[in-house]
């Protein structure tokens, strides 16, 4: 994708550090993404991915350095308002309503954006618009069938889906999906892929994925993380051919 | 709803309704009480059931109501500050007032860290309440009067139980719609995952307390209800065990359905009052039906409805009716043994017992009366009828296992495949 090079970066993080008592977990890292890529987060186990995930969506508040989402600083804002302002994510652990039906967890998830969070005066029956939506991301990510089904009792892929639904229902900008493939199997794989270059058509998507079948052929971009620190960005044939990289962790794991 | 469940609605309504020309005037009194404990188990379950927040001191947001509504009965000397029928609103906004504060405190935190902050918030309020002669009463606490109005005296039980039965059904008729507001919806959103919600864009803290004020709210409610049926509040109301009561009630009933608590406050509610003349040993009673409740029922009586229900669909009625009554009948024969016991027991440490054979040195135990019986304490015939009946309940107990166990296999060969049934009778042969 040659337009992705000119295109503006909507998440940025520079220099930013976490510790968590003298430990350092992120040590400096900078990372940008762009408006409208698919960009994956990569690296060996315990390289700090979920713990960026976790800066970047309010969980941690970082030691310092500095996260932009669109031009506001959000770095140490809460999950709540980081989410209201257009970014949205799911967990590496599925974390559902699970005693919930799937319609509701859906519909808990629609519910914010329509501004009802504080209605006590009007049912939740007569917010058309609500229901209407949560029909749409049912169709969207194929659980339509399972509409009235226990979430916590969903198979495992059909969480995930409904997981990447959940974090679709605020329609947000960016999206950061924490290894939504992860605990599949290869049809589920393929078609989770799938789903995800349809839903995040039009929004930019951040993930991380350790199937580097999935993160090839899924992102335009790849960044590296190492020990906490971004050792290399770029295109995914860029990424192949970095020396530091296959020193680092490709080579090991993965014949290029 | 199904429409069964409008049929069971109006046929309790209907029951609630002729009451009073049905019973006595005490177990009018006693009716009361027990709408009461329903409305209060009700607005604690928002909270608890509902929210997934487990508070131990819903006694102050009761007690509060109950002195608010005192207060407002005693308002310009007497006159009172509203209509006698309108008085629980006192109640209503006094516990959504002290709902808020308390709970913006309390859900700083969750789990049993909320639990302990609404218990020491309640036992401060406890501590409080007594130098706060004022507001309180002090020891001697306060009384009132219920002024006529809109026609009505309220000097008889039944206009009581009438205006008690009629803000119960509409604070239960509200509880129940708030259920299908959108900050209904995320209340089980809050029990579920809270976590969650808050990556969702909720505003967590504001959300819990909102949930925390409707249930004092209505916690209040039933407090204005009990200062209006007693013409009296005292800092007792504010008592841990008031706590701990509504606590039990509604885990008895089932938290996991609407009605639920209200069952189990009502029922429970009744047992103090038709067991508490009897025996002075009810609290252990209860003590000890809440344990079972939590061990063999965990999901409360409304679980328990709902598992047979679920029993009948899946074996049929013919089947299930034999087990429930030699279960019934286990459990009358294990109750039995455990009453006889404990009330021999209870006799025989008593302090009148223990005087009566100081004053007689020498001359043995004397024969405790029981039943219109005389039991000699030393004689094998006495403890045998406890053994006897607790041996034969727990033989009982093993019977209906079985054959649930069986109704269980039948069921299971039905679902496998013809071969895979005959494989199972050949291993049963």
């Amino acid at each position: 994708m040659s337009t992705t090079s000119i295109r503006q970066p909507i998440l940025t993080l520079s220099g930013v550090h976490k510790s968590f008592g003298d430990t350092q977990i992120i040590r400096g890292v900078d990372l940008e993404l762009r408006a409208g890529e698919r960009h994956a987060l990569i690296g060996p186990n315990g390289a700090g991915k979920s713990t960026v995930f976790h800066l970047i969506s309010g969980h941690y508040v970082p030691s310092s350095g500095r996260i932009s989402f669109e031009g506001h600083d959000i770095q140490g804002a809460s999950p709540q308002h980081i989410n209201r302002l257009g970014l949205a994510r799911s967990f590496q652990i599925t974390n559902i309503f699970p005693k919930l039906s799937v319609f509701e967890n859906l519909r808990l998830a629609v519910m914010r954006r329509h501004g009802v969070q504080n209605t006590l005066w009007r049912f939740i029956g007569s917010y058309p618009k609500v229901r209407e939506e949560t029909e749409q991301l049912l169709e969207q990510v194929r659980l339509a069938g399972r509409r009235d089904a226990i979430a916590g009792e969903l198979s495992y892929s059909e969480q995930r889906s409904m997981e990447i639904a959940m974090a679709l229902a605020s329609d947000p900008r960016v999206i950061l999906l924490d290894e939504p493939m992860a605990g599949m199997s290869h049809e589920e794989t393929d078609y989770a892929v799938e789903l995800i270059k349809r839903v995040t058509q039009g929004r930019s998507l951040l993930i991380v994925e350790h199937d580097m079948d999935v993160v090839f052929s899924l992102c335009d971009r790849i960044s590296v993380l190492v020990y906490g620190q971004v050792i290399a960005t770029g295109t995914p044939d860029e990424i192949r051919s970095n020396q530091k990289v296959k020193e680092a962790y490709l080579g090991e794991e993965v014949a290029v | 709803m199904k429409p069964n469940t409008w049929i069971a609605l109006a046929l309790g309504v209907g029951l609630l309704l002729a009451l009073p020309a049905l019973t006595t005037a005490s177990l009018l009194n006693a009716s009361i009480q027990m709408l009461i404990a329903a409305l209060f188990a009700c607005a604690f379950n928002v909270l608890c059931g509902q929210g997934g927040m487990l508070s131990f001191g819903h006694a102050a947001y009761f007690g509060v109501g109950t002195f608010a509504t005192v207060h407002a009965m005693n308002a310009f000397n007497g006159a009172g500050l509203l209509p006698t029928p309108l008085m629980p609103l006192a109640g209503a906004a006094m516990g959504l007032l002290v709902g808020i504060v308390a709970g913006w405190f309390a859900t700083k935190r969750t789990g049993a860290y909320f639990a302990m902050i609404t218990l020491a918030l309640a036992e401060l309020l406890h501590a409080l309440a007594p130098q706060l002669k004022g507001v309180f009463g002090g020891e001697a606490g306060i009384s009132t009067m219920r002024m006529p109005a809109w026609g009505l005296t309220f000097g008889s039980s039944t206009e009581v139980y009438y205006l008690t039965l009629a803000w119960v059904l509409l604070s239960l008729a509200l509880l129940y719609l708030y259920t299908l507001t959108p900050v209904g919806r995320l209340t089980l959103g809050l029990r579920e995952n809270t976590h969650r919600l808050r990556f969702l864009g909720y505003d967590v803290h504001r959300l819990n307390v909102t949930v925390f004020a409707i249930s004092a709210m209505f916690a209040g409610v039933a407090g204005g209800l009990q200062a209006l049926n007693t013409e009296s509040a005292n800092y007792v109301l504010l008592e841990g065990h008031v706590s701990a009561a509504v606590v039990l009630n509604s885990y008895i009933g089932g938290v996991s359905v609407f009605l639920g608590p209200a069952l189990g406050a009502a029922l429970m509610t009744f047992f103090g009052y038709a067991v508490s003349d009897l025996t002075r040993a009810w609290l252990l009673y209860q003590g000890i039906l809440f344990v079972l409740v939590m061990m063999f029922m965990p999901s409360g009586l409304t679980g328990f409805f709902q598992w047979l229900g679920a029993g009948r669909r899946a074996h049929g009625s013919a089947a299930l009716v034999p087990l429930l009554v030699l279960g019934v009948l286990a459990g009358l024969l294990l109750t039995a043994g455990t009453v006889f016991t404990v009330e021999l027991l209870q006799r025989f440490f008593s302090q009148d017992y223990r005087s009566m054979a100081a004053l007689r040195p020498g001359a043995g135990w004397a024969p405790i009366a029981l039943f219109g019986r005389e039991w000699l304490p030393t004689a094998v015939g006495t403890w045998a009828v406890p053994l006897v009946l607790c041996g034969a309940g727990a033989a009982l107990v093993l019977v209906v296992r079985r054959m649930w166990q069986a109704l269980l296999d039948r069921a299971e060969e039905k679902q496998a495949a013809p071969h895979a049934a005959v494989a199972a009778q050949g291993d049963a042969l």
